[in-house]
C-alpha cells in the first residue's frame, strides 16, 4: 500500500518533469537512438561475419556434420544412426572418380548419398531432386558446365569411369539428370550423386572395398543437438555401440581453436563496441548531467519537502527509461537496417553474397549494451541529484561547487584586464569545469580516432604489397603449378602459342620466365651444418607444434643430415622475376651480380623468410653444388618471393635458381612453369581478354593473377576495417558535435537571467553575442588543440608503430583534423549566434522575473 | 509539553581566519501549540538557526530535540524521513513544485511518505485557507498570497510537529502579508500547530505569542514592551 502510494506520486513527478523537457528528451532520446543503432549495427556485422565465416569453414570442411567417418560399414552406419544422442545422420557410398577429359583438374566422386548426407555436404539439389532410378544422376554447375550440358532435366550425362584403380580399363555410364545445384569452387571436388541401386551395383554389393580401391566405400556423417565437445560425444556414442575401431573426425568448424580465430576475427567489432560504449555514455551522461543540473533546484525543494535520495534518483531513472522505451526500439530497427545495408559492402564471402541473419541475439544483445550504456550515464546524475543538500540547492547557481580555484582565478584575470570580453568569455567557460572537460573529450575523442584511422590506412603501401603477391601485370601459372602430386614441368599449358599470342600484343614491356625441376642433391657439410644450427629443439618443437606437414618435413630433413640425397627444387628464371627475386629486399646474405649470374656459372639459394643473417638453414654464399654434370657456385641467399615460389613443392626443400639458359641445358624438356609480363596502360584490357580467353578454350586449370585484381581484391578485404573506422569515428565525433550543441544551448538557457542582468546593467546586445561566439571559439579553439597534441601522439607513436613491418610506407598526417577545423569553427559561433537570437525574443524584464 | 529544544548550538562556516560563527550557544525552547517568531536583521543567523531546527543543515556543535528526535543522530535519509512528518515548510519565496497543480502541491510530502492524505483534514485545511476553488490550477497561475496559503497548506496537512516559516510575507505587499500571518496564526489555533516563523519584521513578529530576538548569532533578552 505504501509502496504503491510513494510510487503514483513518483510517476506523477517523472510523468509532468519528463513533458517539461522537450529539448532534453529530443537530444536524449536521439542519443540512445544513435547509440542503439551503433550497438545493432556492430552485432548485426559480427554475427553476419561469424555465420559467412562459419559458412566458408563449413566449405572449406566439405561437411555441416559434426563429426564424419570414411571408412566405416553398414552395419556400424544403422547402429549409430539409431543411437539417441544422434540428430541427424547422413550415409554416402562412394563408386569411383568421374574421368571424362573435360573434367581434366576438377576431382568429381561418384557417389550415392542419402538426403541429409547431401544436404551436409552443401550439394542437395535446389533444381530437381536426388536420384531414385539407377539411371539417374545429379550434379553440381560446375561439373555439368565443362561437360557442356545444359541445365535441364532429363538430359543424358555420359560418365568414365574405372572399377578397378589399378587398371586402366574404363566405362563409361549413361544417365538422365534429375537435379543440379550451384557448384562452389571452394569445396576440394564435385559430386556426382547416383542412386544407391545403381552404387551398389557398381561395386558388386561388397561391403567394403578391396584393398588400394575406394568403389564400396561407405562414409558416414553424425550431427549432436549441439556443437560443442564433439569429440566426448563421438566417443562415448561409439563406446555405446560397442565400436572401438571405427574412427571419427570431428568437424574442424566446431574446434575451440576455429572459434577463437573467429573471434580475433571480429575483434575489431568489439572494439568498436566499446567506442560506441564510451561515446554514448559521453553524450547520454552529458544530457543527464546538464538536465539534473538545470532541475537541481527542483530537486532540491523535493528533497527539503521530504524526498529520499531514492525517490529523487526514480525520478531520473524513470526518465531515462522513458527515453529508452522510444530510443531503444528505434535504434534497433534503424541499426538492423543500416547493418544490412552494410553487410553486402563490408563483408566479401567466396560466392560474393553474404547473409544478413535476423538472430534474435543481435536485438537483445543491443538492446541490453544500450540499455547499460544508459544505466551507467544515468547513475551519476542520479546520484547527484539524490545527494542534492536542500540548502546548496536553494542557492543553487550553475556553477561547480568547488568553485574557489575557479573564482579566484576568474578575479585575477579580471583585475589584470578588467571586465574584457574574452577574459569574461574565458572564465565562464570553465564555470562547470566538469561539464566543459565532458564535451571537449567527445570531440578529440572523435577527432583523434578519425586521425588515428586515417592515417593508419593512409600507411598502407599497395606497391609493397602487389610486388610481394605480384610482380607483374599479369602472372600465367601452369595447370599442373597447384597440383598437390607435384608440378609436372613437362604439362604444356603455357604454349607456344600462347606466348607468341603475348608476344605479338603491341603494348608487351617486361617480361620473365620461369622454369622449375627437382632434383636430388646430396647436400653440403656446410648446408647440413647450417640446418642444424638454424633448427634448434625449439625451433623445431614450435615448427611441429603449427605445421601438419612436418612430419613430412621431417622425414627428409633427417635424410638430408644423414648425408643422404633429398629432392629439391630447382628454378630456372630470367628476366622480370629474376630481378624481382634477387632484388635487395630479399637479399638475405651475399650480393646479387646480374652480369656474373647470366654467366651460368652461379646460382642462388633460397632460405626461408627471416630476416637477413648468417645463420640460415641452405647452402652458404660461395659453396659449390654439382647438379648433374654442372658445377654452381652459390652467389647469395635470397628469402623467397611468393610470385616465383607459390605453388606445390617437396616439404623439405632447399631451392636453388639458377638462369634459364643454364636450367634448360640440364632439362632441355622442361616446360615454362610461370610467365611474367608487363604491358603498358593502354594493353591491359587487351592482354587480359587474350588469357581469359585462352583460359576458357582448353587451359582452364591455367591461373591467372593480374596486379590490377589483386589490388581490387586487396581493396575489397580491407574496405570493411576502413569503413569501420571511419564510420565510427565519424559517429563519434557526430556525438561530440551533438553533445557541444547541447552543453552550449542548455548552458546559455540556463544562463538566460545572467544575461538579462548583463543587459540590464549596460551591456549592448552585440557585446553579448561577441562573448558568447568567443566561449564557442574558446571551445572549438581548446578541442581542436587537444586534438592535435594527442592526434600528434597517436599517429607519430601508435600508428609508426603498428605499421612498422607490413605492407605499409609511414605517412605523418593529421588531415582529418584539418578538413574538420573549419567545420568545428562555424558551428562555434553558429551556434551561440542561434541560440541568442532566440533568447533575445523575451524582453529583459520578462527574463529577469522569471524564476523557473 | 515541550516540543522543541536546542542547547548550546553552534555553527561556523569557513575555517581558520576566515570562520564565521553564525549561531553562537543558541539555547532555546518551544512548547506545544506555540507560535513563537523570532526576529533579527539580516545575517543575524536566524535563517540558519531555522535550518537547524528544520533538519536541513547540521550544527557544528550543540544539539536539537524535535519531538523528542535528536536530529545531530540522525542519518541523511532518516532526516529526511522526519522532515516529512514532522517538520512542515513555509519559505520566503513558496517553493512550489512548478509541475503539480495545487491539490497536488499540498499532498506531496504525504504521498513522498507513501500515505493517505486525510481528505477532511485537507478539506478543512485549504476551506480555511480559501482555497477550495484553486485545487486544480497550476502554481504559476496564482498571485503571490495565494501562492504562499497553498505553501501554508502544505506544511499543515502532514499534521507535523512544528510549522517552520522563514520570511512568509517577505515577497507579499502589507495587505496580503497581514492576511498571510492572519491566516497561520488562525490555523495555529485551530488545528493547535506549533509554529516557529523567521522575520525581520518586527511589526509581524508583534503578533505571535512570543518573540525571540536573534543578533550576531545569540539570542538577545527580551525589549520591554513585548508579550
Amino acid at each position: 500500500m505504501k509502496k504503491e502510494k510513494t510510487t503514483a506520486i513518483l510517476r506523477t513527478l517523472t510523468k509532468r518533469s519528463f513533458q517539461r523537457n522537450r529539448g532534453r528528451n529530443l537530444v536524449a532520446a536521439l542519443a540512445i537512438l544513435l547509440t542503439t543503432m551503433m550497438f545493432t549495427t556492430l552485432f548485426t556485422l559480427a554475427q553476419s561475419m561469424t555465420q559467412n565465416m562459419e559458412e566458408m569453414y563449413l566449405r572449406q570442411a566439405g561437411t555441416r556434420a559434426h563429426a564424419t567417418s570414411k571408412q566405416i560399414t553398414d552395419s556400424q552406419i544403422r547402429q549409430i544412426a539409431s543411437h539417441p544422442d544422434i540428430v541427424r545422420s547422413g550415409r554416402s557410398i562412394v563408386v569411383a572418380l568421374a574421368e571424362n577429359g573435360e573434367l581434366a583438374g576438377r576431382q568429381v566422386e561418384i557417389r550415392y548419398a542419402s538426403d541429409q548426407y547431401a544436404r551436409d555436404v552443401f550439394a542437395y539439389p535446389v533444381a530437381g531432386r536426388m536420384p531414385e532410378r539407377s539411371d539417374e544422376i545429379a550434379l553440381d554447375t560446375l561439373t555439368l558446365k565443362r561437360l557442356g550440358i545444359p541445365l535441364i532435366q532429363g538430359q543424358p550425362v555420359t560418365l568414365e569411369w574405372r572399377r578397378d584403380l589399378t587398371s586402366s580399363e574404363s566405362v563409361s555410364s549413361t544417365f538422365t539428370l534429375c537435379g543440379w545445384w550451384e557448384g562452389n569452387l571452394s569445396s576440394y571436388a564435385s559430386m556426382a550423386w547416383v542412386s544407391e541401386e545403381f552404387a551398389l551395383e557398381a561395386c558388386d554389393h561388397v561391403s567394403a572395398p578391396a584393398d588400394g580401391q575406394i568403389c564400396g566405400l561407405r562414409m558416414m556423417g553424425i550431427t549432436f543437438a549441439d556443437a560443442g565437445n564433439i569429440d566426448a560425444k563421438t566417443a562415448s556414442v561409439l563406446s555405446d555401440c560397442g565400436l572401438t575401431d571405427t574412427e571419427f573426425t570431428a568437424n574442424l568448424t566446431y574446434t575451440a581453436e576455429t572459434r577463437r580465430s573467429m573471434f580475433m576475427e571480429n575483434l575489431p567489432l568489439y572494439g568498436g563496441m566499446v567506442l560506441v560504449f564510451l561515446a554514448g555514455f559521453l553524450i547520454i551522461f552529458n544530457v543527464f548531467q546538464i538536465s539534473v543540473a538545470s532541475d537541481i533546484l527542483f530537486y532540491g525543494k523535493l528533497k527539503t519537502l521530504g524526498a529520499t535520495r531514492r525517490q529523487i534518483s526514480r525520478v531520473l531513472y524513470g526518465q531515462s527509461a522513458r527515453l529508452s522505451l522510444t530510443g531503444i526500439p528505434a535504434g534497433l530497427l534503424t541499426g538492423y537496417l543500416f547493418g544490412i545495408l552494410l553487410v553486402p559492402v563490408l563483408i566479401t564471402t567466396a560466392d560474393g553474397n553474404a547473409s544478413v541473419p535476423a538472430n534474435p541475439v543481435i536485438f537483445i544483445g543491443s538492446a541490453l549494451f544500450a540499455w547499460i550504456t544508459v544505466a551507467v550515464s544515468c547513475a551519476l546524475p542520479a546520484r547527484l541529484a539524490g545527494k542534492v543538500s536542500p540548502i546548496e540547492a536553494l542557492r543553487y547557481t550553475d556553477a561547480a561547487t568547488d568553485s574557489g580555484r575557479a573564482g579566484s582565478r576568474k578575479r585575477r584575470i579580471a583585475k589584470k584586464r578588467g571586465a574584457a570580453l574574452s577574459a569574461m568569455a574565458w572564465a565562464n567557460l570553465w564555470r562547470n569545469r566538469r561539464r566543459t572537460a565532458l564535451v571537449l573529450c567527445s570531440l578529440t575523442l572523435g577527432l583523434v580516432l578519425m586521425c588515428f584511422f586515417y592515417a593508419k590506412n593512409a600507411s598502407f603501401d599497395m606497391e609493397k604489397y602487389l610486388t610481394d603477391l605480384t610482380v607483374a601485370d599479369y602472372e600465367i601459372d601452369d595447370a599442373t603449378n597447384d597440383l598437390a602430386s607435384g608440378y609436372d614441368p613437362e604439362s604444356r599449358t603455357i604454349s607456344e602459342a600462347l606466348l607468341s599470342d603475348i608476344g605479338a600484343l603491341g603494348s608487351l614491356r617486361e617480361t620473365g620466365r620461369l622454369y622449375s625441376g627437382q632434383a636430388a642433391l646430396t647436400v653440403s657439410e656446410q648446408a647440413r651444418a647450417n640446418l642444424q644450427t638454424f633448427y634448434t629443439e625449439d625451433r623445431l618443437a614450435d615448427f611441429a607444434s603449427y605445421d601438419p606437414t612436418f612430419p613430412a618435413w621431417k622425414e627428409s630433413f633427417d635424410a638430408a643430415l644423414a648425408g643422404k640425397s633429398v629432392v629439391c627444387t630447382v628454378y630456372g628464371a630470367d628476366g622480370l622475376i629474376l630481378d624481382a627475386a634477387a632484388d635487395d629486399r630479399y637479399l638475405l646474405s651475399g650480393s646479387y651480380d646480374a652480369e656474373q649470374f647470366a654467366t651460368g656459372r652461379y646460382c642462388l639459394a633460397i632460405g626461408p623468410s627471416v630476416e637477413p643473417g648468417s645463420d640460415l638453414p641452405t647452402y652458404s654464399v660461395g659453396e659449390k653444388i654439382r647438379i648433374a654434370d654442372m658445377e654452381f657456385e652459390v652467389m647469395a641467399v635470397l628469402a623467397p618471393l611468393q610470385p616465383m615460389v607459390g605453388g606445390s613443392q617437396p616439404a623439405f626443400d632447399l631451392p636453388l635458381v639458377l638462369p634459364s639458359d643454364a636450367f634448360l641445358q640440364l632439362w632441355p624438356d622442361s616446360n615454362l612453369r610461370k610467365f611474367y609480363f608487363n604491358t603498358a596502360e593502354e594493353g591491359l584490357e587487351e592482354a587480359a581478354d587474350l588469357l581469359t580467353a585462352y583460359q576458357q578454350n582448353g587451359a582452364t586449370g591455367m591461373n591467372i593473377t593480374s596486379r590490377r585484381t589483386m589490388a581490387r581484391q586487396y581493396e575489397a578485404q580491407t574496405r570493411s576495417a576502413a569503413v569501420m573506422g571511419y564510420a565510427v569515428s565519424m559517429i563519434i565525433a557526430l556525438v561530440g558535435i551533438l553533445n557541444f550543441i547541447n552543453s552550449m544551448a542548455t548552458a546559455l538557457i540556463a544562463r538566460k537571467r545572467e544575461f538579462a542582468m548583463l543587459r540590464s546593467i549596460g551591456m549592448t546586445k552585440r557585446q553579448l553575442r561577441r562573448m558568447l561566439i568567443l566561449e564557442g571559439l574558446f571551445y572549438a579553439g581548446l578541442t581542436l588543440f587537444a586534438s592535435l597534441l594527442l592526434g600528434s601522439l597517436a599517429v607519430g607513436i601508435l600508428v609508426r608503430g603498428m605499421v612498422a613491418g607490413g605492407y605499409t610506407t609511414f605517412h605523418f598526417t593529421l588531415l582529418p583534423l584539418l578538413l574538420c577545423a573549419p567545420v568545428l569553427t562555424v558551428f562555434a559561433i553558429l551556434l551561440p549566434c542561434l541560440c541568442f537570437r532566440n533568447l533575445e525574443k523575451q524582453t529583459i524584464v520578462e527574463r529577469l522575473r522569471s524564476t523557473d | 509539553m515541550r516540543i522543541l529544544s536546542t542547547d548550546q548550538l553552534t555553527k561556523q562556516y569557513g575555517a581558520g581566519p576566515n570562520t564565521v560563527k553564525a549561531l553562537d550557544g543558541v539555547s532555546l525552547s518551544v512548547e506545544a501549540g506555540e507560535f513563537v517568531a523570532i526576529v533579527g536583521a539580516s545575517g543575524s543567523g536566524k535563517s540558519t538557526l531555522l535550518h537547524m531546527i528544520g533538519g536541513l543543515d547540521r550544527p557544528t556543535s550543540g544539539s536539537v530535540r524535535v519531538d523528542n528526535y535528536e536530529l545531530g543522530k540522525l542519518k541523511d535519509d532518516d532526516l529526511t524521513v522526519f522532515r516529512r512528518q514532522r517538520i512542515g515548510f513555509i519559505f520566503q519565496n513558496y517553493n512550489l513544485i512548478p509541475i503539480l497543480n495545487v491539490y497536488e502541491n499540498i499532498i506531496l510530502p504525504i504521498q513522498l511518505d507513501g500515505k493517505r492524505p486525510d481528505e477532511r483534514f485537507i478539506r478543512k485545511i485549504t476551506s480555511l485557507l480559501g482555497l477550495e476553488k484553486k485545487l486544480d490550477q497550476m502554481p504559476n497561475t496564482l498571485s503571490g498570497g495565494q501562492q504562499q496559503r497553498v505553501a501554508i497548506a502544505r506544511a499543515l496537512a502532514c499534521k507535523p510537529a512544528i510549522v517552520l516559516a522563514d520570511e512568509p510575507t517577505g515577497n507579499l505587499d502589507t495587505r496580503t502579508g497581514d492576511e498571510v500571518i492572519e491566516l497561520l496564526r488562525g490555523t495555529s489555533r485551530a488545528f493547535r500547530q506549533t509554529v516557529v516563523m523567521i522575520t525581520h519584521n518586527p511589526e509581524i513578529a508583534a503578533r505571535a505569542d512570543r518573540m525571540i530576538r536573534i543578533e550576531d548569532g545569540r539570542i538577545q533578552p527580551p525589549c520591554n514592551g513585548t508579550v
